[in-house]
């Protein structure tokens, strides 16, 4: 393990070269979260409540899951593309390292970068800018736990996309798609709640609302009994793992195929 | 100096050329059109399923969002068809390949944005018109002749607005090189085009109408044909917009072009 810590560092380190870069980043989530707080306000104009949430619990949901979106997106998928299609994947197949867990602590790196470089901020305009009022529980202090599995649970779908690459150049579609469904079905876009019974009861099993939800309710709704949210730790904790070792399975399937032009 | 026949002519023999050649990779296509008939509908998913919630959004029903939409999806077409190599401009001026463009007797931004035809985009090309009409049939829209006259001038200037907005993003590579960052938060802006303004207030309303006028894109010239006795004086400024952002672009591009000095080597 002491081997790949570096690994973190080092994409951590590259993550400070780009100022300019977080500069935007920050100011598009700015501009996001003005847009979310007008679309809905302009949403709960009739009612205090709908399906459950405040308009407060409902932004404090979006404009977090917006902070924690630049987080968990990992763009492991496009840099494995890259890496493979380039054959500099070759690199790490020659050292004694796994190329799993290479990967994980690259993206690691990255994301301690994000959070430091536009969560903070965001979540600090949230409080002093649109005065969120966030509520106290017992949900926060189990919220680093939630989250952290959460970013296992989305670097291990995005470096189960990225395997495609051994197989097909054409990646750009399969990313795209896959985005698309995680965000969409993860409450990234759109809380939970608000999607229709039917739904709702299908998108709980599947392992996108373990990213974004999971963590989002925890923040959201904070005063609840510690059992129920063990289980949904217990829930992301199952899918971390699950989904670990299945591409942990594809990739010893996916490297057989891999032949890289010599130069 | 060739006339608008030639561009014209030339542009049809370019793209037949590279279509040929993006066609030897089919699979590529069809992974690629399906990845974009899914992103191309992800914000008209998340008005669905709030207009599953609530009755109205800011007084617009779902079917009315649905035009808007579509309106969208057919306006920002263009830029994603023939101006998606303005995503590509700061890997040439980082790699000093930008200079080839200088050395032909043609417009530069003509010869640059010819080298891609993004295929994949006719996808939302499609289903944007497929929305427009089934919106249309369901409102009882009565298209008239003058109607589609209209629809085809706004249709127009919105298109410069969104290709104007892209392009100007990316011609920050001009000068900081990576435009990536510049271009995603353009990028992030096109997707609140389709919002009704009106819930918009104070400093939002007014830099979406007036400073990066994405209010143009969609939302307002939809309103000529979803509520025309209830349109502001403004909405009939649209064609003029889309044409002096095209100009505003246009010079911002001729600046960073005559600004550029290569790689040295």
């Amino acid at each position: 393990m002491r081997a790949y810590i570096p690994v973190a560092r080092a994409t951590y380190m590259i993550g400070l070269v780009y100022r300019f870069g977080f500069l935007f980043n920050i100011l598009g989530n700015l501009v996001y979260l003005g847009v979310a707080y007008y679309l809905w306000k302009s949403i709960y104009r009739y009612s205090d409540t709908i399906r459950g949430l405040t308009f407060n619990e409902t932004f404090i949901y979006v404009a977090l899951g917006s902070a924690i979106f630049i987080l968990l997106k990992t763009y492991a998928d496009w840099i494995m593309h890259f890496e493979i299609r380039e054959g500099a994947i070759a690199t790490y197949l020659t050292k004694p390292i796994d190329y799993q867990i290479y990967a994980l602590f690259a993206n690691f790196g990255a994301m301690l970068m994000n959070l430091t470089a536009i969560t903070v901020p965001t979540a600090l305009v949230m409080l002093f800018v649109f005065k969120v009022h966030f509520p106290s529980g017992l949900g926060l202090v189990l919220f680093p736990i939630s989250l952290l599995l959460a970013f296992l649970i989305s670097f291990s779908i995005d470096y189960f996309v990225g395997l495609f690459a051994f197989y097909s150049e054409s990646v750009w579609g399969l990313s795209i798609t896959k985005e698309i469904i995680v965000t969409v079905f993860s409450g990234a876009l759109i809380p939970l709640p608000f999607f229709p019974d039917a739904m709702q009861r299908v998108l709980l099993w599947l392992p996108f609302q373990a990213i974004y939800h999971t963590p989002l309710m925890m923040i959201t709704r904070p005063n609840q009994g510690l059992d129920i949210f063990l289980s949904m730790i217990l829930v992301q904790l199952i899918w971390a793992i699950l989904l670990f070792l299945l591409a942990r399975l594809f990739y010893n399937q996916a490297i057989k195929v891999l032949r890289i032009a010599g130069g | 100096m060739q006339s608008l026949a030639d561009y014209i002519r030339l542009y049809f023999i370019i793209e037949a050329q590279y279509i040929k050649a993006r066609m030897q990779y089919r699979a590529d296509f069809i992974v690629s059109s399906i990845g974009m008939f899914f992103s191309s509908l992800a914000t008209l998913g998340v008005f669905w399923v709030i207009l599953k919630s609530v009755p109205d959004l800011a007084g617009w029903s779902l079917m009315e969002m649905i035009f808007i939409y579509a309106f969208y999806m057919i306006a920002i077409s263009p830029m994603q068809i023939l101006f998606d190599h303005a995503w590509n401009i700061r890997f040439h001026v980082r790699e000093g390949t930008f200079l080839k463009y200088y050395f032909r007797p043609l417009n530069m931004m003509f010869y640059y944005m010819s080298e891609m035809f993004d295929l994949k985009g006719l996808t939302q090309l499609f289903v944007g018109i497929a929305l427009l009409i089934y919106a249309s049939v369901q409102l009882d829209i009565d298209w008239t002749p003058l109607r589609i006259i209209l629809l085809l001038i706004t249709l127009f200037s919105a298109a410069l607005v969104q290709i104007s907005i892209i392009v100007a993003a990316s011609c920050a590579a001009f000068w900081v090189v990576d435009s990536y960052p510049v271009l995603g938060l353009a990028w992030k802006l096109r997707e609140f085009s389709p919002y009704p303004m009106t819930i918009f207030d104070g400093p939002f309303r007014f830099v979406f109408t007036f400073v990066i006028p994405i209010g143009f894109v969609a939302f307002y010239p939809s309103q000529l044909f979803l509520r025309p006795e209830e349109v502001s004086p403004l909405v009939y400024f649209s064609p003029l917009v889309g044409v002096g952002l095209f100009a505003i672009t246009y010079w911002i591009w001729t600046k960073g072009v005559n600004s550029y000095s290569g790689t040295g080597s």
